[in-house]
């Protein structure tokens, strides 16, 4: 098991779209930099808009800790959908290139390897969202300085530095949790389409579907609070004024358990298939 | 001869009108706020609008005779546009007229109540009434209607009898809810634009704490 998953990670640093993957990161990251710095007093401006007639600010709203806000929010749509792509790629090439009818011939378990290529997705995925947590933390800091964070979230939000500092990393750590859950099903789905290309549109209209759902309300409690699309938000409760842990425990639990069942599915799929490609 | 008679009246209460004294206890007590030629204090700032939260914040008010009252702060903070002028500097810029309306009382001090009538297009507001404790020379309450920016009604509490500055005031105004831009939104938050609508303006408060305070006069 150690030395499919060592396998599986010599694939992806010798891959070519790993760099991709990176460099779309650090692109996304860069036009959200740019575009702050261009247009962010533009968009203070409009929100305190209302409030300038009988307030006077003193200090500046345009710094890191907003940037970085606004680099997080990529998690709704950019990263996952970065992600999706690439994690599927790691099989569809497989089954493209006949690599797998070779790997399996070979006196490799199916479930081992299915299971590394879930375990080193999971991997490649938090490695991704951590070097987006730490280049978005440092090389915001390093432009814009520290500041007080504001967030419209049921009401105009302020945070001190130091409170939205941990308030940040908490939302990318609980982000990482729903960017595994759609790595995961990025997989599930190479799995069964087994082509890159349908697998790619699938999951696109996967997350699309997934980020409409989210606000739509059910008229039911159950799906409201259960259904996945409801679950992969957690880390956005994190800038509500008093944090509600328990809903994002409760969020962040849920969530895993779909992920283990989608994981399961694509392993009992994946098993029960013929090994031709 | 009717319209004759109207226009001499009417230029006759005119020049009553411009010649009309200011408040004497007013000037009584804009002279003992002149006496301050400076003060520095810590500030303590509490934000009271719905739609709004922000921590308790701190930084430092600093008043130079001649100049505008300053409040600075490592952090971000919301100053009320109305309300820090306790030295009616404000007031006293552009000529004005004062109109006696009895006595009043506001927190169990009976107070000598004026309206301010500026004289001058110049002036940033179109009347204010003050809220005088004579015997101890302060304002205690103040409504400011100002042309542009909404009514501002200062209460200011103070620490004891003889002190010439609060240690506490309170400044309430009229404020919108704030517009949208969708760009910011989260995905969670719902914009019911027939609530915001209904709403329509607030009444926010800003309290502010002064301590501290060094008084050079």
């Amino acid at each position: 098991m150690i030395s499919l998953i060592r396998s599986e990670i010599y694939k992806i640093r010798k891959q070519s779209k790993t760099l991709y993957a990176l460099a779309a990161i650090l692109i996304i990251e860069g036009f959200v930099i740019v575009s702050a710095y261009y247009q962010g007093t533009g968009i203070i401006d409009l929100l305190l808009a209302n409030l300038k007639d009988s307030f006077e600010f003193k200090g500046n709203l345009l710094n890191g800790n907003l940037i970085i806000y606004l680099i997080l929010n990529s998690l709704w749509f950019h990263i996952p959908l970065i992600l999706m792509i690439i994690i599927s790629g790691f099989l569809t090439s497989e089954y493209k290139d006949r690599t797998l009818e070779t790997v399996l011939l070979q006196p490799v378990n199916k479930l081992n390897f299915i299971l590394s290529k879930y375990i080193v997705s999971i991997g490649f995925t938090l490695l991704i969202v951590l070097l987006l947590a730490v280049s978005t933390f440092f090389v915001s800091y390093w432009i814009f300085g520290r500041g007080d964070l504001v967030v419209y979230l049921d009401g105009l939000n302020f945070f001190e530095s130091d409170e939205a500092f941990y308030r940040l990393i908490y939302a990318f750590i609980s982000g990482a949790n729903s960017m595994i859950f759609f790595s995961v099903v990025s997989l599930t789905l190479a799995v069964i389409l087994k082509d890159a290309t349908k697998t790619w549109i699938v999951s696109a209209i996967f997350l699309i579907c997934s980020n409409l759902l989210l606000k739509i309300d059910f008229q039911n409690e159950f799906l409201n609070e259960l259904f996945f699309s409801k679950l992969t938000d957690s880390w956005q409760y994190f800038f509500y004024y008093k944090i509600p842990y328990s809903t994002i425990y409760f969020k962040n639990f849920m969530l895993f358990g779909y992920t283990l069942i989608t994981m399961i599915i694509g392993i009992i799929i994946f098993k029960r298939r013929d090994i031709q490609v | 001869m009717k319209r004759l008679s109207f226009i001499c009246i009417f230029f006759i209460s005119l020049n009553l009108i411009s010649g009309q004294e200011i408040d004497n206890d007013l000037l009584q007590i804009k002279k003992r706020m002149d006496s301050i030629k400076s003060f520095n204090a810590n500030i303590e700032l509490d934000v009271d609008i719905s739609f709004i939260n922000m921590p308790t914040k701190y930084g430092k008010v600093r008043y130079k005779w001649g100049e505008s009252t300053k409040v600075t702060s490592d952090d971000f903070i919301m100053l009320p546009k109305r309300g820090l002028d306790l030295t009616l500097n404000e007031i006293f810029r552009h000529p004005f007229i004062t109109v006696n309306r009895g006595e009043e009382y506001h927190k169990d001090v009976l107070c000598k109540v004026i309206n301010i009538i500026p004289t001058s297009s110049k002036a940033n507001f179109s009347i204010a009434t003050l809220f005088m404790d004579v015997g101890a020379k302060r304002i205690m309450k103040s409504e400011i209607s100002s042309k542009t920016e909404g009514v501002f009604t200062t209460y200011l509490g103070y620490q004891n009898y003889m002190d010439a500055l609060p240690v506490a005031i309170e400044v309430q105004f009229t404020v919108n809810s704030v517009k949208i831009p969708l760009r910011f939104l989260g995905k969670e938050t719902e914009v019911d634009r027939d609530v915001i609508k209904q709403e329509g303006s607030k009444t926010g408060k800003i309290f502010l704490t002064l301590s501290e305070i060094q008084i050079v006069k």
